[in-house]
């Protein structure tokens, strides 16, 4: 059971969501909506009373189930969880940064483009020139 | 002489190599490139496609009324997803999207079976080529049409958790956050590719610093 790889090859899998509510809602009419026998979500919709905590414990639980394949967060979600988020490094499911109303897409806070930048930091230009 | 030429003809051989393997060292560069230039192009995209969405959600809720469009209508009820991914797993992972799923493959597959059903009776050959085909083609269509009222009905199903008359605003913005998806998959994708192209430069960077 634990050796299983996460998700079968060419295999149907869902849509996870943690955003705001007009972001899930707007994807749940897109058919993303996905209901379990146990009324176990594919989302969370985060509010002004939404914990920390609960965004953690949506992020780890998403991230280990079998039947997602790809996490939409909300970059302004992503950045209360950023260590989580940053340190995440499996390639499914995929994590995606989206913007949201209230606070556009900043590429500076992209883990991925983290992850990347430093080929472009001065630093690596002149260690490989040394 | 002899050990001249040769010693001229490996100095050349090792500038060859050294040669190619720069090549190889820029096209692994310009692929990463590229692969992040598009990354960026389909978020800036994906950005204005939302907000086109959440405006039409917004006039949605002015014209519908805050009451009737609001999570606590949402479905909680056990159903699956209408719209799903496909992930074939290989040296990077590839996503395809599955709108409206359930529908659009029932209609496939009965199409298949037909087409397999006619190919099966040689006397429609009879009535010559120029009929087959037409009724092939018509049989298509009809096909076509069959999956679009299916789409249409699964769309009208989404939409109906808000009520049975919704604002035309909330068909949009259903429209919207369905290109929004077809992008996002697009995003996902590419992410992959920049990724694997990422780990072939630093492969490189890494080797050459030992």
């Amino acid at each position: 059971m634990a050796n299983r790889a996460q998700i079968p090859n060419s295999n149907s899998a869902l849509i996870a969501m943690i955003a705001d509510e007009d972001t899930v809602v707007g994807f749940l009419l897109a058919g993303v909506g996905n209901v379990d026998l146990r009324r176990n979500t594919n989302y969370l919709i985060v509010d002004s009373k939404t914990t920390v905590k609960q965004i953690e414990d949506a992020f780890k639980e998403f991230t280990t189930r079998e039947d997602i394949a790809v996490v939409l967060i909300s970059q302004y979600i992503a950045n209360m969880i950023r260590f989580l988020v940053d340190n995440y490094n499996k390639p499914v499911p995929a994590i995606l940064e989206i913007p949201s109303k209230d606070h556009p897409y900043d590429p500076a806070h992209d883990s991925i483009l983290s992850r990347v930048k430093y080929l472009f930091s001065a630093e690596s230009v002149a260690s490989g020139r040394r | 002489m002899e050990v001249a030429d040769h010693k001229t003809q490996s100095l050349e051989n090792g500038q060859a190599a050294e040669e190619e393997v720069d090549e190889i060292e820029n096209d692994n560069v310009l692929q990463f490139m590229d692969s992040m230039d598009a990354y960026l192009t389909l978020v800036h995209s994906l950005s204005s496609t939302l907000r086109q969405g959440w405006l039409d959600l917004a006039s949605a809720r002015h014209s519908m009324g805050a009451y009737r469009l609001n999570t606590a209508l949402l479905d909680h009820t056990s159903h699956p997803a209408a719209t799903s991914l496909l992930v074939d797993e290989g040296k990077e992972p590839h996503f395809t999207l599955c709108k409206w799923r359930s529908s659009g493959n029932e209609k496939l597959l009965l199409g298949e079976e037909q087409s397999s059903h006619d190919k099966s009776h040689p006397q429609l050959r009879h009535r010559g080529a120029t009929l087959l085909s037409e009724e092939k083609t018509s049989f298509e269509n009809k096909a076509s049409c069959e999956i679009d009222d299916q789409v249409q009905k699964e769309r009208s199903k989404s939409l109906s958790v808000f009520g049975t008359l919704v604002s035309p605003k909330l068909r949009a913005a259903q429209l919207s956050f369905e290109t929004a998806l077809e992008t996002l998959v697009e995003i996902a994708n590419t992410r992959s590719e920049m990724l694997r192209a990422f780990d072939k430069v630093n492969q490189k960077s890494g080797g050459s610093k030992d």
